[in-house]
């Protein structure tokens, strides 16, 4: 029987916790576009400052999100309304619970935030 | 030596389709289309997973990579074909289509985008304007399985669900660009609904040997673009890598000679890989 080629390790396969495009892997940081798309009349740290803080402020609604009734409008002119509880790291899947659907509701459901056009909550 | 197969897993699905991209300076890197609607890229020569392509609402049938790697193009089921940088996994185009779409190939400057369906149409986007109408080409009169570039870009060649192959050269483009393919000539491998790949001798025709590994029909097989390996996706959801010439050390597979199997120091370098549960 002849003898089974070696192996150094086995592929590693996906993390299971975001998409992956590791941001540090020297490819990343090679060719990734460098930065933002700066306007044209180039102010890019100006820029660079409203992002991050509508970035936060976004992330901030999120949390703020949380347990609140929300109304989403989806696609094919569905509008659903649900308890919110939380979205995944790359926002694109938001845990809900009790959504109401045109079929029932729905004790727990994931919502595919592609599908989402727009919601709306009270602070 | 006998081949030590390596296996990919990751996907949930069969996976049906799978490309690999030119030689970069990173390397050269994979991408498999799977029924789970989730596309994946991987290091080319130890397959290794770099990323999901997020996005697509259905079965992806169609992947591809352009020669640089930095672009990637998918074919799916729930009507669109999409585009997608490579370096950061984002989406950038999405192509809408009539109906459900199965192949997607790059020319080799990436300017153009080559589609087929089950619609029976080939279409070519200018990725430069993709909002711009692309230019069809009607024919085929069953669903369209693969359409290919090939002589330069100047020809294409589509399989079609009748058993058809229609080989069409493209008149008008002149912006089109011309380059060398480079094609390995001793051998062609395949793989079969027995869930063996196959190796044969492309002068003769000659079965040389097969392999088995996959627990179901093997979809799709490629070569790498250094023919040092070949990929195999299947219906049992993973991709496997297989060397072309068994023994030779190449990525992850090292050869080791029979006296240091022995010794201490080969503990990280184990003959059968242990069994990973899926």
């Amino acid at each position: 029987m002849a003898t089974p080629m070696s192996v150094v390790r086995l592929p590693r396969g996906p993390n299971g916790h975001s998409r992956g495009f590791d941001p540090t892997s020297p490819r990343y940081q090679a060719l990734a576009p460098s930065s933002i798309q700066a306007s044209t009349n180039g102010c890019l740290k100006e820029e660079q400052r409203s992002r991050s803080t509508l970035r936060e402020r976004f992330l901030r609604s999120l949390i703020a999100m949380a347990g609140k009734t929300v109304d989403f409008t989806m696609y094919e002119r569905v509008s659903v309304t649900a308890t919110f509880a939380a979205s995944d790291i790359d926002i694109l899947n938001f845990q809900v619970s009790h959504l109401q659907t045109p079929l029932g509701i729905q004790k727990e459901a994931l919502l595919r935030c592609p599908d989402i056009i727009a919601y709306t909550f009270n602070l | 030596m006998r081949q030590t197969p390596l296996t990919c897993s990751g996907h949930t699905r069969p996976v049906v389709d799978l490309a690999f991209s030119g030689i970069t300076p990173y390397g050269y890197f994979l991408i498999s289309a799977c029924k789970d609607g989730k596309p994946m890229m991987r290091q080319g020569d130890t397959g290794d997973w770099i990323g999901t392509f997020l996005g697509h609402k259905g079965a992806v049938w169609g992947a591809t990579l352009n020669k640089e790697a930095n672009r990637a193009a998918t074919a799916a089921a729930d009507f669109s074909a999409k585009v997608w940088d490579a370096v950061t996994g984002d989406e950038m185009i999405t192509l809408a289509h009539k109906h459900i779409v199965k192949t997607v190939d790059f020319t080799q400057d990436s300017n153009n985008l080559l589609t087929g369906g089950q619609d029976k149409v080939l279409r070519i986007y200018d990725l430069n304007k993709p909002e711009s109408e692309p230019l069809e080409i009607s024919g085929h009169s069953s669903g369209i399985k693969k359409a290919l570039w090939c002589n330069g870009d100047r020809q294409i060649i589509s399989a079609a669900d009748d058993k058809t192959v229609r080989y069409g050269i493209l008149l008008k483009n002149s912006s089109l660009s011309i380059s060398i393919f480079v094609v390995l000539k001793d051998v062609f491998v395949a793989g079969g609904d027995d869930f063996k790949l196959y190796k044969f001798d492309y002068n003769t025709g000659e079965d040389l040997e097969s392999y088995k590994g996959h627990f179901g029909p093997v979809h799709c097989v490629r070569f790498s673009p250094d023919g040092e390996l070949y990929a195999s996706g299947s219906e049992d959801g993973t991709l496997r890598l297989w060397q072309t010439t068994v023994g030779k050390t190449y990525g992850l597979w090292k050869c080791v000679l029979p006296e240091e199997l022995g010794s201490e120091n080969s503990d990280s370098i184990y003959g059968t890989p242990p069994e990973v549960k899926a």
